[in-house]
């Protein structure tokens, strides 16, 4: 019973810090500014990438 | 910082430098908790796109999929400033668009020959056109119909600004004219860069209204024929407004719709094409509604609440989709609530304009600008009032007039074509109805279907007493006329010749250059 209680409690706590972390993230725009930091690496990307242009 | 509207200094969340904002707006306990749980949601509904295989593949072969990362910056953009239910029907509207785009893309990459899949995998596939109304899909319930050019180009500069840069240099390198509108310019760019998606049965292709869209479709319908994708070319009459070619009209419905079924080897079905008459009819008469709203001192559903969920709805979804009828419903409820309640989107409105010509589409959230800023109250734009007529839900011949009347009143076809009594009497009836002493006019500089027509808005709107704001812009291309300009555009006339305050002095001036 206790070692389930633990369990529970491990669970909880997870649960808390993940609903506190995606605050943060939601509050403070930190998804965006993550997404915008990897744009220009993306655009490496598509740029070495071999294409075959034409009309 | 509060629950109330206007009690945020909105201009301090730009930053010119970045790429976004420096956070999200504090609308309260209740509403920033609401915002919240819908961008989880929206944070879920992306994390599970990317699940799929295919989806992750379409990432890293398609340039534009990079836009895709500014999702939940653009629902924040178009909530700007929102509290209660003003919040609530944003992001019932914007959510469902998303949910909306990521089955289409979801859907393209399926069935994409890039992408290692085989044409059997699209053969319930019909392609169209970006600006193209879907109507005549409505009656092959087993069949498909999508338009790539709205995944690549249309959605992408709704999320990223300068979405388009990159495609109207790879045009304009080809050799092909820079003085044409950037969206079939843009188009026609993914198409020459090798990055469009090769799937499809056959496509439909509707002749648009300018030299622009004729450049696009060609180069387009080129690609797609060297793929082996037949195209039917749907010859809609411009002149749209005359009851002489209304049987012409109809007949090339029943052409398109002879077309598909000899391609697909599908049966046109009455059954389904009533039932999706019935959700358009639902649309529009729950549009009509929140317009009825609109005429009183407590519009509910305007600018950006009423503007790209309407064109999505009657454009792309036309009836085929339930859960945007079920939107509908939700919305008006929501708008009846704020109305009872005497609501307001803005602390003050100081100005009912009608926003009148083709908009910005890079930046379509300067409506929200405009009544934070200066108490503009933006009522609804000019493709709004399209499809709010009831169309047959049992009779099968008016069903291929009903069709025909949607498709000579798509976007950019019922009101800049069809004479001057759709484009400027009716933006007098308008202003009249609606009680408006202001039209913002979208000057889209590369549009010459409008331009000949300035001289006449201009005296008309001065006999009529009506304060006419030209606002100029670039439509895709932020690099020619950057939003700075646009807001500046207003300012001015804000300040010289009404001699007015902002609302909110912060968002005067903001420096949102590189903003996403």
């Amino acid at each position: 019973m206790a070692t389930f209680l633990h369990i529970l409690l491990i669970i909880a706590i997870s649960f808390a810090c993940l609903f506190m972390f995606s605050l943060v993230v939601y509050f403070f725009n930190l998804d965006m500014k993550l997404t915008t930091s990897l744009e220009p690496l993306f655009q490496k990307h598509y740029d070495r990438r071999k294409r075959e242009r034409n009309l | 910082m509060g629950k109330a509207i206007g009690s945020e200094k909105l201009g301090k969340l730009f930053n010119g430098k970045a790429r976004c904002r420096k956070r999200r707006e504090w609308r309260g306990f209740r509403d920033t908790w609401y915002d919240y749980t819908r961008w989880v949601k929206i944070i879920w509904m992306l994390s599970k796109f990317m699940m799929h295989p295919k989806n992750v593949k379409g990432f890293f072969r398609y340039r534009w999929m990079v836009n895709y990362l500014a999702v939940p910056m653009m629902i924040d953009k178009h909530s700007f400033g929102l509290r209660g239910n003003h919040l609530r029907i944003c992001r019932e509207e914007y959510d469902l668009i998303a949910d909306d785009v990521a089955k289409l893309l979801t859907m393209i990459f399926s069935a994409d020959q890039n992408l290692g899949a085989k044409p059997k995998d699209s053969a319930h596939i019909i392609l169209v056109d970006e600006n193209e109304m879907t109507n005549v899909l409505c009656g092959f319930p087993t069949l498909q119909g999508l338009s790539w050019e709205t995944a690549s180009s249309y959605v992408c500069c709704l999320l990223k600004g300068d979405s388009a840069a990159h495609y109207l240099d790879v045009v304009q390198q080809m050799g092909l004219p820079g003085d044409v509108c950037p969206m079939p310019a843009t188009e026609a760019g993914v198409c020459i860069d090798d990055d469009m998606p090769i799937l499809g049965k056959c496509a439909v292709q509707c002749n648009t209204t300018c030299d622009g869209s004729l450049l696009g479709n060609g180069v387009i319908s080129r690609k797609l024929k060297a793929h082996g994708i037949p195209v039917f070319q749907l010859a809609v009459p411009m002149r749209h407004t005359e009851e002489g070619v209304q049987e012409y009209a109809a007949q090339e419905i029943r052409n398109a719709v002879k077309f598909i079924e000899e391609q697909t080897g599908a049966k046109w079905d009455w059954n389904a094409y009533f039932e999706c008459a019935k959700r358009i009819n639902i649309g529009a008469r729950e549009c009509s509604e929140w317009l009825e709203m609109t005429k009183t001192d407590y519009p509910q559903v305007i600018g950006n609440n009423i503007l790209l969920y309407r064109e999505t709805e009657y454009m792309a979804i036309a009836g085929k989709v339930p859960a945007f009828a079920e939107t509908d419903l939700k919305i008006t409820k929501l708008a009846t609530e704020s109305y009872k309640r005497k609501e307001m989107l803005a602390k003050e409105y100081r100005h009912r304009a009608v926003i009148w010509g083709v908009q910005s589409q890079f930046y379509t959230d300067v409506l929200a600008w405009m009544l934070n800023c200066w108490g503009i109250l933006p009522m609804f734009d000019m493709l709004t009032m399209i499809a709010l007529d009831p169309i047959s839900e049992n009779d099968k011949e008016q069903a291929f007039y009903d069709m025909a009347h949607q498709y000579e009143n798509m976007i950019m076809r019922n009101r800049t074509h069809g004479g001057y009594e759709v484009l400027l009497d009716d933006l007098w009836r308008y202003c009249a109805e609606y009680r408006a002493d202001m039209v913002i006019l979208w000057e889209h500089i590369h549009c010459k279907a409008l331009n000949g027509m300035h001289g006449m808005f201009e005296q008309q709107a001065r006999k009529r007493g009506i304060h006419l704001v030209w606002v100029n812009h670039d439509l895709f291309d932020p690099r020619i006329i950057p939003r700075a300009s646009l807001r500046q555009d207003v300012n001015r006339y804000m300040r010289s010749v009404l001699c007015e305050e902002p609302l909110d002095p912060s968002l005067e001036e903001i420096d949102d250059t590189n903003n996403w």
